[in-house]
């Protein structure tokens, strides 16, 4: 039996949806702002997705090598955005994304 | 070295002063500016002496400056014998005012800040006259422009110190605007900004044609009448003269350093420097003498009515550089810059001393609340006659060297232009004499027309004002007799090669065979001048004003300078303010801090109303915003690929 | 066999990296107490490191296997982060200390954000290029909300992290559809492969396209502008004073070296973009700063308006270009430290920091000292000349021109003009309106820096030639 194997274009459109997903999450949700942590999530999920299915395709580690460390600094950035959150929170009382407009103009 | 150091001790004591002038204090930034600035002119006599009388003149390179592509240019000094003797002139001048002022200034809180501005604007000056291309010439001369800009304005709390500030501000940017065109013209058709590759080139642009906006010009005619419209903002020739009688609202050392010796007649040894361009322009140089002798008139006639004191000494530097120019203009450059040598000094001694007797009168400045004073302050008396003689052209006194010189060289061009600016230039001797002795009569003589207050405390003015004047005085009686020879004289060997004067053009040669009574006719029109003022102002008080009752139109018509600030005000503010009102009716009321209606600036707040409003502080918006860039750059990129 | 990579062209990353624990760690055995010692001890590390940059500048090596580069533009723009950032430090002291913000980890964080940069301007590869970034981004996040009891500073750090993340994310994808379609991250292959593809593969446009948005958004350029005056307004000060100061020029050094290495060789195809970008951000920074009261927004418009300058240059995409560039940044850098000294020195004599722009009210009378300085920035900022803004502009506008961009330059001069209108108007608010309450005088570190940035900014132009030379040969690293 022959092996299955999925195209590239299937990963990138995948890659791509997850991607749309992400961006679209940043920008039309006005409740949560942790919705918006994990938009970004999803953000990187597409692009570790690129990278992989690249590196498999073009047979070249770099590829996977970028998405190790895209997934570490990625969860920095989590961390970093939780924390920052904490404190806003701590201010505010709230999270929803339409109160964090103190400033504009 | 020499010259380098005369040209920044005066910055570097500009900078001492600005600076730290809170810890130095009021006597510390006496010192450090006047002391640097008497350094340079003390320099400047040995600089005087192997330059201009040993004839070494020389071009010191002190370092790369501007380098973009083709344009090159280093800042060097071109020291020859034109910049030696504007190096004696503005540092000498310049030291002068720099002591008067301790004087003068004495009770003013701000003094760091003046003596720091004076010094800073020597530098610029003497950046101006050493200059070696057009871009540091320029900067010397945007320089002396902001510098004049904050001294006219230095008592920025009085409006009409403001108004004047932004009046000659603005009417410099005009001629300036002429200047910076005329430069880039320059280095269009020449593909370089030093004088010496561009003075090497201009014979062979003779009756060459240059294209603008499908008109063919001559090259080098379009060239130095944009480069003239800059030297007549700069000195106030008519037209662009509407700035410096109301620059008066300046301190007076101030107007006597800036206003007379030294900035205006920039325009006047521009056009010296620039001479082997201007010889090859024929049309330029009628203009250039057109415009001077008009000048001359006009602000003559003005001068004979206005009753402020410094306003009639600042109507009489705008006629005498009318005088320069068309000196100038029928080759006489020697003559122009000679008459500007001795000017500087009789035209800084008659400020100061105004500036002194405006200090005798506890500030006040107009003539018809004075009078009556010359026993309690004779010392400024005295000094007034000494310039008063100097600028009529009595003889032995400088000015008359220099401005018989010029006028027997107009006389001598034996050309219709030349003829006008030697009548024009007549009558205008005549009338010199006449407001010069009605100034002295309406300040010195006749009744005191001064409160009684005021006339309590008349007094003469401290040594530290009067010593300097003593100094200038010095020049006013000898710069004439002394120079006159070695500047203009039969032997024509001074200049060397600073002034170019192409061998067809021999008014100056001519002027020395010039008939008696040539020579005679300025001294007669002056005698006469002085006794119709003794006449009128003396010996018939009451005729005056009778002779202005019965020419009302003509005496209305001078003592409104023409009515050139009318004339601007229609031709320019209220059109432009009439246009503004009809394309923007309805912005009208939008006014920006009260500076007046003005169409355009409502629109733009208008704008950045809106622009402001784009951000409306929700993170969703500033993402979608993003998001929309992003669209644009890939849909840019498809539409790349796609061509 | 894996062989080690020769470490010294990182030797100033290294000593970065190592003092920068040495100090979080004193900071967290001594406490609050020491964060004057740290600052200070930071801004000593940050002085070393300029001494290491430049006295060995005149390399030009590639290594850790092509992704780290050492070369004379490189040394240019590390000059100047490392200045900023040592100077912002200087300037942060008396804010932290009066604000009782005083905390180590502030100065700890100017110094990990400073070595993100570092490693930005050094990158040769996009690997090295997004964790230089993200390591700069990830310090300024928490920099931004690093008042954690202000609602404000807060927020800032809130929206600059969104914004921020969103940026990473697009730029992240186009790096990936770059390295798919080119097969390598490295920028000297991504250049081979593109001139050796005969047709340009839409995958790459398409990843072109999410970097130059990503990298826009860094350098703060119109449309990606959007987070700069919440953020700039709502960090604390000194934070909003290091925001504009060492992070842009990082980040266009960084944006000239991805267009004009990997992408070099199809300018053609980008130019427009960038050039749009200028534009818009050259015209949006005039105009938006109009209306503004507040000084930190409006320091926040004319930053942006000055990347669009800035920008200018890499649009004219010559070497030209890149000096022109270069040298607008080290003018940038010197006038608006002055600028913020000034504003940082905006502080009642209650001890309260004041920052709108009515609050400078005759500061004439009041700060005579101060206000003559921001006059000399307000006047360069507007390009006056002789001062050294003017010159900045000059470089730019020649390259321009001379690249035939006609109308990117004409939009500048006019942008210019409106520009000139809002800076004009502080010099006038502090020259001619009636005295507000007088300010405390300010500390003498803030003073120092005031008085030689606006000393560098009025006599700039006696000597411009050494800094020009200088980015010459910057400028020419990037074009082999």
């Amino acid at each position: 039996m022959a092996p299955l194997t999925i195209p590239l274009g299937h990963f990138l459109s995948v890659a791509a949806i997850l991607f749309t997903l992400g961006v679209l999450g940043i920008f039309l949700n006005r409740k949560n702002v942790i919705v918006i942590l994990m938009s970004v999530e999803l953000m990187l999920l597409a692009v570790n997705l690129n990278l992989v299915a690249f590196s498999a395709h073009l047979g070249d580690m770099v590829g996977q090598v970028f998405a190790m460390f895209v997934l570490t600094v990625a969860a920095a950035e989590a961390a970093i955005g939780l924390a920052i959150l904490v404190v806003y929170f701590r201010n505010r009382g709230t999270v929803a994304v339409e109160d964090i407009s103190l400033m504009k103009g | 070295m020499l010259y380098g150091l005369i040209v920044f001790l005066p910055l570097i004591g500009a900078i001492l002063a600005g600076l730290f002038g809170r810890w130095l204090g009021d006597r510390g930034s006496h010192i450090v500016t006047c002391g640097l600035v008497t350094a340079s002119a003390l320099l400047s006599v040995p600089a005087f002496w192997f330059v201009a009388i040993q004839g070494n003149t020389q071009i010191v390179e002190l370092f790369p400056w501007i380098i973009s592509g083709e344009l090159e240019a280093s800042w060097a000094l071109r020291v020859d014998q034109l910049t030696a003797v504007m190096l004696v002139v503005v540092t000498s001048v310049s030291a002068v005012v720099h002591w008067y002022s301790i004087g003068y200034m004495h009770d003013d809180p701000h003094q760091p800040r003046f003596f720091a501005y004076l010094s800073l604007f020597t530098f610029a000056m003497l950046a101006l006259v050493t200059a070696d291309n057009f871009i540091q010439m320029f900067f010397g001369w945007e320089g002396v422009g902001l510098c004049s800009y904050l001294l006219i304005g230095f008592w920025y709390h009085k409006p009409s110190a403001n108004a004047a500030a932004i009046k000659a501000f603005i009417v410099n940017r005009v001629g300036d605007f002429g200047f910076a065109l005329g430069i880039c013209a320059v280095f269009f058709v020449f593909q370089s900004v030093e004088f010496d590759a561009v003075f090497e080139a201009v014979p062979r642009f003779v009756d060459t044609e240059i294209e603008f906006l499908g008109t063919h010009l001559d090259t080098l005619t379009v060239i130095t009448i944009l480069l003239f419209i800059g030297a007549m903002g700069k000195s106030a020739q008519i037209g662009l003269h509407t700035w410096l009688p109301d620059a008066m609202e300046g301190p007076t050392p101030v107007s006597a350093l800036i206003h007379a010796a030294t900035m205006v007649t920039a325009g006047v040894f521009m056009v010296a420097r620039l001479s082997p361009m201007f010889e090859y322009a024929e049309f330029t140089l009628m203009l250039v003498t057109i415009v001077g002798a008009l000048t001359a008139i006009m602000a003559a006639t003005i001068g004979l009515v206005q009753n402020d004191i410094k306003r009639v000494i600042a109507y009489s530097t705008c006629s005498q550089l009318g005088y320069m120019f068309f000196a100038c203009g029928v080759s006489a450059y020697q003559a122009g810059v000679f008459h500007l040598f001795t000017h500087a000094f009789f035209k800084a001694l008659l400020f100061l001393g105004a500036g002194s007797v405006i200090h005798a009168f506890s500030g006040e400045q107009d003539m018809r609340r004075m009078g009556g004073v010359w026993r309690m302050i004779p010392m400024t008396y005295a000094l007034m006659w000494i310039g008063s003689l100097a600028l009529g052209g009595i003889p032995l006194f400088a000015g008359f060297y220099s401005k018989d010189i010029v006028l027997e060289a107009a006389w001598g061009a034996h050309s219709g232009v030349g003829q006008l600016a030697f009548v024009l230039g007549i009558m205008a001797a005549g009338l010199t004499a006449f407001y010069s002795w009605r100034l002295l009569f309406m300040t010195f003589h006749g009744h005191s027309r001064a409160s009684h207050e005021v006339l309590h405390h008349v007094h003469e003015s401290p040594p530290v004002m009067i010593v300097p004047l003593l100094f200038l005085a010095a020049g006013a009686v000898f710069a004439g007799m002394l120079f006159a020879p070695l500047f203009v004289g039969d032997n024509h060997g001074f200049w060397g090669d600073s002034i170019f004067v192409l061998a067809s053009h021999t008014a100056l040669e001519e002027a020395h065979h010039a008939p008696l009574w040539v020579k005679l006719l300025p001294l007669v029109v002056a005698v006469t001048g002085i006794g119709t003022a003794y006449w009128m102002y003396i010996a018939r008080p009451e005729l005056p004003a009778r002779l202005a009752e019965q020419h009302r139109e003509l005496y209305r018509f001078f003592l409104n300078k023409w009515y050139w600030d009318e004339l601007y005000d229609i031709l320019f503010v209220r059109s432009a303010r009439a246009i503004g009102t009809f394309f923007w009716k309805k912005g009208d009321e939008a006014t920006i801090d009260g500076y007046g209606p003005n169409g355009v600036a409502s629109r733009v707040l208008d704008i950045a109303r809106r622009a402001a409003r784009l951000q409306t502080g929700y993170v969703y918006h500033y993402a979608f915003v993003m998001l929309i860039g992003v669209v644009a750059f890939v849909t840019w990129y498809l539409f790349i690929v796609g061509m | 066999m894996i062989e080690f990579p020769d470490i010294s062209p990182a030797i100033t990353e290294l000593w970065l990296a190592i003092a920068a624990m040495a100090l979080l760690l004193i900071g967290v055995v001594r406490g609050d107490r020491a964060t004057r010692m740290v600052v200070w001890l930071s801004v000593g590390v940050l002085a070393v490191a300029i001494w290491l940059v430049w006295s060995d500048a005149d390399t030009s090596v590639v290594t850790f296997s092509g992704l780290f580069v050492a070369d004379r533009f490189a040394a240019f723009a590390k000059v100047l982060v490392l200045l900023g950032s040592a100077l912002a430090l200087v300037l942060s002291l008396e804010f932290l200390e009066r604000e009782r913000l005083e905390r180590p980890e502030f100065p700890v964080l100017v110094v990990l954000a400073t070595l993100g940069m570092m490693i930005m301007i050094a990158a040769n590869d996009l690997l090295s290029l997004y964790v230089g970034l993200e390591l700069q981004s990830l310090s300024l996040y928490v920099l931004a909300a690093f008042n954690r009891d202000s609602e404000k500073s807060t927020e800032s750090g809130l929206k600059y992290f969104v914004l921020g993340a969103l940026a990473s994310g697009i730029l992240l994808y186009g790096a990936t559809l770059v390295y798919g379609f080119t097969g390598s991250t490295s920028f000297t292959g991504i250049a081979g492969a593109l001139a050796a593809q005969e047709e340009r593969s839409i995958g790459v446009l398409f990843g072109l396209a999410f970097v130059t948005a990503g990298l826009a958004f860094k350098v703060a350029a119109v449309p990606f502008h959007m987070w700069t005056p919440d953020v700039y307004e709502g960090a604390p000060t000194p934070v909003t004073a290091f925001f504009s100061l060492a992070p842009k020029v990082a980040a266009l050094a960084l944006f000239m070296r991805v267009m004009l290495g990997p992408f070099g060789g199809i300018a053609d195809d980008w130019v427009g973009i960038i050039g749009l970008l200028a534009a818009t951000s050259m015209v949006l920074g005039a105009f938006a700063a109009i209306g503004q009261t507040n000084i930190k927004r409006l320091m926040a418009y004319s930053s942006i308006g000055h990347v669009g300058y800035a920008l200018m240059g890499l649009a004219a995409h010559s070497p030209g270009g890149v000096r022109g560039t270069l040298v607008y940044l080290t003018i940038y850098l010197a006038m608006n430290l002055g600028a913020w000294g000034v504003i940082l020195s905006m502080r009642r004599t209650d001890g309260k920091l004041v920052e709108n722009v009515e609050d400078l009210a005759g500061m004439a009378r009041t700060r005579p000292f101060l206000a003559a300085a921001m006059a000399i920035f307000m006047f360069s900022l507007a390009g006056v000349p002789p001062l050294a803004g003017f010159f900045g502009k000059f470089y730019v506008f020649f390259a321009a021109v001379d690249a035939g961009l006609y109308l990117l330059a004409v939009i500048g001069v006019l942008a210019t003009v409106v520009g000139s209108y809002y800076y004009l108007r502080i010099v006038k608010v502090m020259y001619f309106d009636e005295p507000a309450p007088a300010f405390l005088q300010p500390a003498g570190a803030t003073i120092a820096v005031i008085a030689v940035t606006a000393i560098f900014t009025l006599l700039f132009f006696l000597f411009p030639a050494p800094f020009v030379a200088e980015a010459h040969l910057a400028s020419l690293a990037l074009f082999p």
